[in-house]
């Protein structure tokens, strides 16, 4: 039997999608002994070179070498030492025992620890004294960034992004600039929301972009009218339209009437058939106020005994009525998207450059989040020229000019541009704007603001005391709720809670109304630790909740009324902290039943920093009739942990999801299952052991230092868009320190981070980087 | 610049390599013949290539027909394609090898998915370094994509998964995408009904004169022109990460050139041929279901494109159908340590998404192409990655082939091949059939035999 082995070892930061830094996994108990400290460090060529030729070089070696790793080309300790990459992979296949491979000569587990030893002391040693910021790649916006991006940068909330496909995940998080990719069909999206954006904020004269109300067709089966009431903004030009077709009978054509109020407009003979519906337009001068357009079926025909089929009834289809205008002018109430951006207007007959230079420059600094560069502001103004050259207005000529700056890679990507690419070494801190990009979309999921900016341009951002004073007013704003919004939601899984479909028949009052309840609950909780700034260990154990009616009848919770989310004190336990969470607990079950596994590993995942790694290779399969798991689930449980390669992680796992058997599948308390007693005991590996949800929350509670790690790293990978890599331990080690030492306050986590060298600097592409 | 873009794109275009004929943009007939091999083809109506993928794998004992050749029956999955069982061929034993771990350790969802149209080995990451293949239909696509507006079109029902890991240290990016473009850059599929039916079919806005949309056309032009200069001057400054990141941007910017420059005057088509302009995502999974295989239907049949994919959910779907009378989770299900009502239970998903495949196959019967039907002209792939769910195997899989690809396929066959036969044979000879120049493609060892009798 193979049973994995879980040092504690750093490699699990390439397997896992959470990243996890220098600690064990599924640590049932120390495998090895404990290496004596003034043991002599292993060499390559004495120690290890002669195992991997007596276990390895078998497959890997050579120019056929399995999955191209030939270790005849490892020469000598120097080569061996730069295939970083090679070693980390091979770390992780000889940690948890894939390699060799069954039926291969095995190696000892000294040999194996031997190995290990060297990987960890020679290939992934950390020098703390040089902190290594790493690199993160460019970052396209993500759907979210893109829409709070055009609100915030246009004053309008369009949510254009909605309609964009979705952002591929990395590390647990759908803003990791290497997973974003740009296909075209999101490309394409990108124009079509620009075009769609410049519209609704700008208004522009031009007639045919005047703006258009449509109203609802209807099928006019006898003399009838479909019709649409309207307030004409001003009086002017106004273009009328109709959609439609008719089914024709008899010897005329359908005929329609369009009327203004009671008065007729013209009237049209309609011959259009169906699937060819044709668009009948008038051009009106229409007083200001409150009229009526109608099209009015003039001419009923209806002979059903017509030995024609096709020759009995003559109807009237109107798909749509459509207004257009006021054309040619600009309305009087424009929005403030429009006046905040439009500051001039050229005189009638000068050159527009001018003012098109006067509008763009900001408008391009706040989009770009950076000083627009004069090319760029010419270049842009020259499109605006061009607009109003090819005979339109100059608002339009703008709207052309933010649609290009809307599809720019420099508006679409965050860029950091490294002085020297390819040099590891130069490590150079980003500048004053790139860090408040950085910040922003950090705690907004959005561009700098106004104050941002000017520290910014003034260089002072990193100035004494500046970045705290930032840090604590952006958490502050209402804004902040990105935060809880794609950070908080996605470190707990919970957007998955869209995806999980409890059996009705089990849990009849489970609706989108409860899911959505469930969801608030928990983002108003995350949301009062952020603002008020509150210790991190209240995530696991509160005496306080947000609840609805409905949220609070599912607990059996009474006194709260109403729709309305309200802050509610706890007098037990039981729903206190983010395990209390129907959310949380509905994610993590079956549609049918609860899941302890799926608890214990979310427990495992999101809040101890210890994700277990897969299921060993090579499980035996269950035959028919001997596999068959009977009893409880439990008992089943219990069965399945027989076999010792699923029981390292198991016991473990399966124990923590237990001690929440209390809470049904979708986080109603229960003390029964069907007719079996609830038994929510568990006993931990290395003896901890408790009898209900409250104690293991206490046990949990206790583990402090993985917890706090575990947000730490979740939260830094989150603000960096990038996965945490061996190098980030140092960074990672010093912001644990001194959040634990600042009382565990969520905004001294969110400031250490801020401080950190990985936030604050990049540096030049390593070879061996992908 | 007044829109002097229109004789540097011509040039440029020219210069993609294509033989794409480009006289003034508005006066371009649709669709867009060009002198190749192609055109042969185009007489009867071209050939499409489809690819339907379903997780998780299928029962395979109610899955593989008992007898070979013609004259087999159908076993109970498969009743649901009764009526085109002389359209189509069951393939059996064929394998994507490149799914197997092979030292990789866990993630056989994730990497079903990503190796079922590449046959490559994806790269084991949770996102720095994304790595994997260039799909068949995306080979297709870059060759023939050419004569149709679409190259290409990605459907799905459900979008990626937004938080989490997908699977095993597998980035998601893995479990949700069918189609790569290149080897990090996947096709993100469509699932909203609405917006496909608008991107493929309405050119405009609503009361949008011709005159004003192609003026609205010149300006987008000159915005592309801005913007590939922007990336192009800020390309050459970045690191190697960055400047893959810039040639999909690059790449995107060029293919929506030749998109405008292709786009016809004609009015704003509010319906095509009696459709109704989708609303957004129908509740009922088995509508949304057939909807995205409509607008498949209708894309081939007005040759808006001619390869496509479309992922009925993503790999490793723990999706309940209450509606069937199955409320577990499917991915649940399908470890179902051989338990016989877990068996009936995936057999009724199965069985579930075969009759939505055959309601693609009635939508191309019906319609008429040449002597033919629609169907004739096509190549529909429908199968899974996995075999056996429980087992997590990636030899011998479930795999249908619809259409006669324009005569060159003999349907109305149960076709076995050694297990472990690649299923890239298949698609290989599949590219043949579309005069797609393709020697070898992922882990191919040959072109599939006995396809066409």
């Amino acid at each position: 039997m193979r049973c994995p082995r879980h040092l504690g070892f750093a490699v699990r930061i390439v397997t896992a999608g959470a990243a996890v830094i220098g600690r064990s996994v599924c640590a049932v108990e120390p495998a090895l002994q404990p290496v004596p400290a003034n043991a002599p460090a292993p060499a390559f060529a004495k120690d290890v070179q002669p195992l991997l030729v007596k276990y390895c070089s078998e497959c890997h070696h050579g120019e056929k070498a399995k999955g191209g790793l030939a270790f005849d080309t490892f020469k000598d300790e120097s080569t061996a030492v730069s295939r970083r990459q090679d070693w980390e992979k091979i770390a992780r296949q000889l940690d948890s025992e894939m390699m060799p491979p069954v039926g291969k000569p095995e190696p000892s587990d000294d040999e194996r620890a031997l190995v290990l030893r060297w990987i960890e002391s020679r290939v992934l040693k950390i020098d703390c004294s040089k902190v290594d910021p790493g690199r993160v790649t460019i970052r396209r916006l993500n759907k979210t960034e893109y829409n709070n991006t055009i609100r915030d940068l246009l004053g309008i909330d369009v949510k254009p992004a909605d309609d964009f496909p979705s952002d591929d995940v990395g590390y647990g998080f759908d803003h990791i600039g290497d997973v974003l990719s740009m296909p075209p069909v999101l490309f394409e999206r990108y124009l079509a929301a620009a075009e769609r954006i410049a519209d609704a904020a700008l208004l522009t004269p031009d007639p045919d972009r005047a703006p258009v109300k449509s109203g609802k067709g209807k099928t006019l089966g006898s003399v009838g009218e479909a019709e649409m009431e309207m307030e004409f903004p001003k009086t002017g030009d106004y273009v009328l339209r109709v959609k439609c077709y008719a089914d024709q009978a008899g010897s005329e054509l359908a005929k329609m009437m369009l009327k203004l109020d009671d008065t007729e407009i013209e009237t049209l003979d309609v011959a259009a058939v169906e699937g060819q519906p044709e668009l009948y337009t008038v051009k009106l001068n229409v007083p200001i106020g409150k009229h009526k357009f109608a099209a009015r079926f003039l001419n009923d025909y209806y002979k059903p005994d017509d030995p024609d089929p096709k020759n009995r009834d003559r109807n009237l289809h109107v798909q749509r009525l459509e207004i257009q205008g006021p054309l040619g002018v600009l309305p009087d109430a424009l929005p403030t998207s429009h006046t905040r951006l439009i500051t001039c207007r050229p005189a009638d007959g000068t050159d527009p450059a001018d003012c098109a230079r006067a509008i763009l420059r900001p408008f391009v600094t706040r989009a770009f989040r950076r000083p627009a560069t004069a090319d760029e502001v010419e270049r842009l103004a020259r499109l605006v020229v061009a607009a109003t050259k090819a005979g339109d207005s100059f608002e339009r000529g703008i709207q052309v000019a933010v649609e290009a700056v809307l599809v720019s890679p420099h508006f679409l990507f965050r860029i950091e541009v490294d002085p020297e690419p390819l040099n590891p070494q130069a490590v150079h801190a980003i500048n004053d704007y790139e860090l408040a990009t950085r910040l922003s979309y950090f705690l907004w999921s959005s561009l700098p603001d106004d104050e941002l900016m000017r520290l910014a341009q003034e260089g002072a951002l990193r100035k004494e005391g500046n970045l705290a004073a930032q840090v604590r007013r952006m958490l502050k704003d209402s804004k902040s709720a990105a935060l809880v919004e794609n950070f908080a939601m996605q470190w707990l899984q919970l957007r998955n809670l869209k995806l999980i479909n409890p059996d009705l028949k089990q849990f009849p009052n489970y609706n989108d109304a409860l899911r959505s309840a469930m969801e608030t609950e928990t983002r108003m909780f995350f949301e009062a630790i952020v603002r008020e700034d509150r210790g991190l260990f209240d995530l696991l154990d509160a005496n306080f909740t947000f609840l609805n009616e409905r949220l609070a009848k599912h607990y059996g919770i009474s006194g709260v009324q109403g729709d309305q989310f309200q802050r509610v004190t706890l007098s037990t336990p039981e729903r206190g902290g983010l395990l209390g969470h129907a959310s949380v607990l509905t994610v993590t079950s079956n549609p049918t039943r609860t899941s302890p596994v799926k608890r214990g590993k979310w427990i495992l995942e999101n809040l101890l920093n210890a994700p277990p790694p897969p299921p060993p290779p090579n499980i035996p399969e269950l035959k028919d009739g001997e596999g068959k798991l009977e009893g409880t689930l439990r008992q089943r449980m219990e069965q399945h942990r027989e076999n010792p390669a699923c029981a390292v992680c198991h016991t473990q796992m399966d124990a923590l999801g237990f001690g929440l058997e209390n809470y049904d599948p979708v986080g109603v308390w229960r003390v029964k299952d069907g007719k079996t007693d609830i038994d929510a005991s568990g006993t931990l590996p290395g003896g901890a052991s408790f009898k209900a949800p409250v104690e293991l929350k206490a046990i949990l509670k206790a583990r402090d230092g993985d917890f706090r790690r575990c947000i730490a790293e979740k939260l830094l990978v989150y603000s960096l868009g990038r996965g945490l890599e061996y190098y980030d331990k140092c960074t990672v080690d010093t912001i644990v320190r001194n959040t634990a030492a600042n009382h565990d306050k969520f905004s001294a986590l969110v400031l250490e981070i801020v401080q950190s060298d990985a936030f604050q600097k990049r540096r030049g592409k390593r070879g061996d980087e992908p | 610049m007044s829109f002097v873009g229109n004789i540097t794109r011509r040039t440029a275009l020219r210069g993609l390599g294509t033989a794409i004929a480009l006289p003034l943009l508005d006066s371009m007939p649709r669709p867009l013949a060009t002198a190749t091999a192609a055109d042969s083809i185009a007489v009867a109506g071209p050939l499409r290539m489809a690819f339907v993928y379903v997780p998780n794998g299928v029962h395979m004992q109610d899955w593989t027909p008992k007898t070979e050749g013609e004259n087999f029956e159908l076993p109970s999955t498969l009743e649901p394609l009764a009526p085109f069982k002389n359209d189509l061929c069951v393939l059996s034993g064929l394998t994507q090898r490149k799914a197997f771990a092979n030292g990789d350790g866990g993630g056989d969802h994730a990497r079903a998915l990503a190796s079922f149209l590449t046959g490559r080995q994806a790269r084991k990451t949770a996102g720095a370094d994304i790595r994997i293949g260039v799909s068949v239909d995306q080979v297709a696509a870059t060759e023939i994509g050419r004569y149709t507006r679409f190259p290409s079109l990605e459907l799905g029902c459900d979008a990626g998964q937004q938080s989490g890991n997908c699977d095993s240290g597998y980035s998601c990016a893995y479990s949700s995408n069918i189609s790569w473009k290149s080897e990090s850059t996947p096709m993100a599929k469509e699932v909203n009904p609405r917006v496909v039916f608008e991107r493929l079919f309405t050119n405009g806005r609503p009361g949008e004169s011709s005159e004003a949309r192609a003026k609205r056309q010149r300006y987008n032009q000159s915005i592309l022109d801005f913007v590939r200069d922007d990336a192009q001057a800020l390309r050459g400054k970045l690191g190697v990460t960055d400047q893959r990141k810039f040639d999909e941007y690059l790449n995107a910017v060029r293919e929506l050139e030749v998109r405008i420059a292709r786009a016809d005057a004609a009015a704003e088509s509010e319906s095509v041929a009696g459709f109704t302009r989708p609303a957004g995502i129908p509740g009922d999974y088995a509508a949304h279901i057939r909807l995205m295989e409509d607008l498949m239907v209708l894309a081939f049949q007005g040759d808006v494109t001619r390869v496509s994919t479309m992922v009925i959910a993503n790999e490793g779907s723990n999706r309940s159908y209450p509606f069937i009378e199955v409320p577990e989770g499917h991915h649940d299900l399908s470890h179902h340590g051989n338990d016989e009502k877990k068996h009936e239970k995936i057999k009724k998903i199965n069985r579930f998404h075969i009759t939505q495949y055959s309601h693609l196959l009635e939508r191309l019967k019906g319609i008429k192409e040449g002597e033919g039907t629609l169907l004739d002209n096509c190549m529909i792939v429908y199968g899974s990655g996995i075999g056996d769910g429980n087992r997590h195997n990636h030899d011998d899989l479930p795999i249908v082939l619809a259409g006669r690809g324009a005569g060159t396929i003999k349907p109305g066959r149960h076709i076995t091949y050694p297990n472990n036969t690649p299923l890239n044979n298949l698609f290989l000879s599949m590219l043949d059939r579309m005069h797609v120049k393709c020697e070898s493609l992922g882990d191919s060892s040959a072109r599939l035999a006995k396809l066409d009798g």
